[in-house]
């Protein structure tokens, strides 16, 4: 049924241990192990390799070249980077609320790792294919709103409280027409379940289907992850960092992290979404033009981030309640209507 | 019944986009602002006690720390005080070879102003643009003096070497390339919505209260007042060129912005006639080697890219000047920020600090 | 359309992604530095110098510090020409005094360095290790 190279490997990885140990729950358990550490590892990787990319290109647009010393053609700077955050002086200012502030950075990390389980990266190949898949990945993206406010609070200086509350305003106006701009997709696939939607973008993919839908979700999503030119959580000119500012070392390492697996989360979300997920020609497999696309979704997000300055707070949000809320439940008025008129015919 | 308070946000010497080190106490509600008050004396440097204590020619050089970033206009406007006071007549080439050069400044001081203005809204993509137009100009000032920023090329009778043909080439070169580099920020910034959302209508200054603040230059012009020194006193040669004074209408964050791009137009119009009707002759009047100018006083200003810059010397008939004193535009533009900033955002009033380009080494002095 | 600006600054950044770039690859490239340029120590030329301390005189910032001895001839003998780079401005008045040109700059600007004293140098002696230095290699 289901075909591709990953997902024979891991049947016959399965076959292996079901006959090293006999006991079917503890295969599960080590199978279930396995992947969610290959998944830390892409986390990982994302991050580090993003680190440097993110840096080229912005080079590139800036008409220079970024980092070229460090190893050939600079591609070990983001290890110099680590290896820089690690030996910093670990600053803890004072009058804070001290297990909001340490606990801040962690649990910002756990829903950007946590919905790399969702995702389909071939045919079968997901860890958790719940059939309530993008539901449940919508409801944890609305939990990084809780960290950043808890950073923002007890930072106990005046630039993170301005970025706090700008985060709960900015990412909770948002999370309504994200919501709605999706619910076109599942009116179509009529299943939440993330296998289900990329199986039904086999013939037409969902960008040709709904145009609308793709507009206000990329604006959406650069607003989710805190990109420019939506970056006001930590305008760096007006308030330096918002909620991190307090932070250094290997604190602000987590939250570095944590945005930039948030960038490839979003450009995974984009493919599987709209632009076809695994689907591709047969030269090659499945998971090759599932990485293909994802990447120029995240090219594309940045070569927007690097363009364009910054938005006001009230121009934002009265642009997200007034604009793209309307436009998308026109949108699910319009694909009902389509689904309608598709059924009848 | 939820209760709200004000609270005093201290954007510090240190900040991202304070123009160099000024601290602003904005007071907000919310993310509204209530007031702005600029607290200044961060880079005070002395520099009106320390030319009490030179000879006039030993001034000079510190008159390009004032407005660092355009540094020809304030040797010019300290060297013509001096002409004034002494008597001295300069000749014609070293005076068109002065307007090229302080035009050329003005030119290198707006893409600090974009370049300063597109970081502070978000887009460091500018700032790198900006500043790659601008190491042109500092080149081409590499060439006519062997420095980049403190030029210390205009002295008091003239210019201190002649101007090679190899600047009044590359010069030319670089005035062909204005008008595409103007096309390119048009399309990146002035044409951008986002842009143009955060600037149009935010920061007003009436014509009323610039003229009540005393402010000069770009931002009086921004408000609607026809002021402009170069047309006004016509001084050196300005008087023999052909130029426009743009203005704008409702005084706000964009015309402020359009003003300086319409200037750079203009002083690349203006630079092109010099190039074109450079006169012979020599470069230095005739100068006495020990400079005593007779007793008194004379002022005189002269169009600096953030206003008018004046120079009161009063001699007492000895090599070192008695007393000097700036009239720093800057100074007298940073006054408006309080209204500027009154019943806007927080983001506006960075947009507003980087509009009024004021410059630290100038209001400190 | 609202956005049409949006676009066109996308393609003007794209653009520049795929052109030219302007970095200079530091220290295998240098970029040259023009005839006038300021910058650098003092190359000091003893046959031209006389002695008369005008450079002294005429810098603003008291940054030269000549020492020069007279003997029984009535000649004048340079011994010290100490410039303090900590004090000095860049701004050439030394050399435009100087009646027969005998100071310029050597237009050498990589003397950075971690010690505080390596700002006080003396021109006259550097000036005669040169000369040795090309005195050697001839």
């Amino acid at each position: 049924m289901h075909s591709g190279i990953l997902y024979s490997l891991g049947q016959s990885l399965r076959e292996i241990l079901s006959s090293l140990i006999g006991v079917p729950i503890l295969v599960d358990l080590l199978m279930t192990i396995i992947c969610a550490t290959i998944l830390l590892l892409i986390m990982a990787t994302s991050a580090l390799v993003f680190t440097l990319g993110e840096r080229k290109i912005c080079a590139f647009i800036q008409v220079r070249i970024g980092p070229n010393r460090v190893g050939p053609g600079g591609l070990l700077q983001s290890v110099a980077d680590m290896l820089k955050l690690m030996d910093k002086e670990d600053i803890v200012p004072r009058g804070i609320d001290k297990w909001l502030w340490v606990l801040s950075p962690i649990l910002l990390l756990v829903p950007s790792a946590l919905i790399y389980a969702f995702f389909p990266f071939d045919d079968g190949v997901i860890l958790a294919d719940v059939n309530v898949g993008l539901f449940l990945l919508i409801a944890i993206t609305s939990q990084t709103v809780l960290p950043f406010l808890m950073g923002g609070y007890a930072s106990n200086s005046k630039y993170s409280l301005i970025g706090g509350m700008r985060t709960v305003a900015q990412m909770l106006g948002y999370e309504v027409p994200m919501v709605f701009a999706l619910m076109g997709i599942v009116m179509i696939t009529g299943s939440l379940k993330m296998s289900a939607i990329v199986e039904a973008q086999s013939d037409v993919w969902f960008i040709v289907l709904q145009p609308l839908a793709f507009l206000i979700y990329i604006i959406t999503a650069l607003v989710e992850s805190n990109r420019p030119p939506f970056n006001i959580v930590e305008g760096e000119s007006e308030i330096i960092a918002g909620p991190f500012t307090e932070y250094t070392g290997m604190r602000w390492a987590l939250f570095f992290l944590a945005e930039f697996s948030n960038l490839m989360c979003i450009g995974i979300l984009t493919t599987t979404l709209f632009l076809g997920g695994w689907h591709g020609p047969d030269f090659l497999p499945g998971f090759c033009w599932f990485w293909i696309k994802t990447f120029l979704c995240v090219l594309f997000y940045q070569w927007v981030g690097w363009t364009f300055p910054r938005a006001r707070v009230d121009s934002m949000l009265s642009f997200g309640w007034k604009v793209l809320l309307p436009i998308a439940l026109i949108n699910v008025l319009l694909t009902g209507v389509g689904i309608y008129v598709y059924n009848v015919m | 019944m939820a209760q709200t308070e004000k609270y005093v946000l201290n954007m510090g010497p240190q900040h991202p986009s304070t123009h160099g080190v000024l601290q602003v106490q904005v007071e907000l509600d919310g993310e509204n602002i209530v007031g702005a008050k600029p607290v200044m004396g961060y880079l005070h440097r002395g520099i009106e006690k320390l030319m009490e204590s030179r000879t006039y020619v030993q001034c000079v050089p510190f008159t390009d720390r004032l407005d660092y970033v355009s540094a020809m206009n304030n040797n010019l406007g300290f060297c013509m005080a001096v002409e004034k006071l002494a008597g001295i007549e300069v000749p014609e080439r070293a005076e068109y070879i002065r307007v090229i050069c302080a035009e050329l400044n003005r030119i290198a001081s707006h893409h600090v102003f974009i370049g300063s203005l597109t970081n502070d809204l978000g887009s460091a993509t500018g700032m790198i643009y900006a500043f790659r137009d601008r190491e042109k100009i500092l080149d081409l000032f590499n060439i006519i003096c062997g420095a980049r920023m403190t030029a210390h090329y205009i002295r008091i009778g003239g210019v201190a070497a002649d101007a090679q043909d190899e600047f009044l080439r590359d010069t030319q070169k670089f005035i062909d390339y204005v008008p595409e580099m103007l096309d390119e920020y048009n399309k990146l910034f002035s044409g951008n919505e986002i842009f143009q959302a955060r600037m149009k209508k935010t920061s007003i200054i009436t014509k009323e209260m610039a003229l009540k603040f005393g402010m000069s230059g770009p931002n009086i012009r921004a408000s609607g007042v026809d002021y402009d020194i170069r047309k006004i006193d016509k001084y050196g040669a300005y008087g023999k060129f052909d130029f426009e004074v743009p203005l704008g209408k409702r005084g706000d964050n964009w015309d402020r912005y359009m003003i300086r791009m319409k200037e750079i137009a203009e002083s690349a119009k203006i630079i092109q006639q010099a190039l074109d009707n450079m006169p012979e002759g020599p470069y230095m009047a005739k100068v006495p080697k020990v400079l005593r100018p007779p007793k008194g006083d004379a002022y005189h200003r002269v169009e600096n890219t953030r206003g008018e810059l004046g120079f009161y010397i009063v001699s007492d008939g000895s090599t070192k000047p008695y007393r000097v004193h700036i009239r720093r535009p800057s100074f007298v533009n940073l006054q408006a920020l309080d209204t500027m900033c009154k019943g806007m955002l927080l983001a506006d009033a960075v947009t507003a600090f980087a509009t009024i380009d004021p410059l630290m080494g100038e209001v400190d002095c | 359309m609202w956005g049409k600006g949006l676009i066109t600054g996308m393609k003007v950044t794209w653009g520049h992604w795929f052109g030219k770039k302007e970095t200079v690859y530091y220290p295998e490239e240098k970029l040259p530095m023009t005839e006038r340029f300021r910058g650098g120590h003092l190359a000091f030329d003893e046959k031209k110098c006389i002695g008369c301390k005008l450079c002294a005189i005429g810098c603003p910032n008291a940054a030269l510090d000549l020492t020069v001895s007279v003997d029984e001839d009535k000649k004048r003998h340079m011994e010290a020409y100490v410039h303090q780079i900590g004090r000095c401005m860049y701004c050439d008045l030394c050399i435009e005094a100087c009646p027969t040109k005998a100071i310029t700059w050597d237009k050498n600007y990589e003397f950075a360095s971690y010690f505080k004293e390596d700002m006080t140098y003396d021109a006259l002696v550097e000036a005669r290790n040169r000369r040795g230095d090309d005195e050697r290699n001839d």
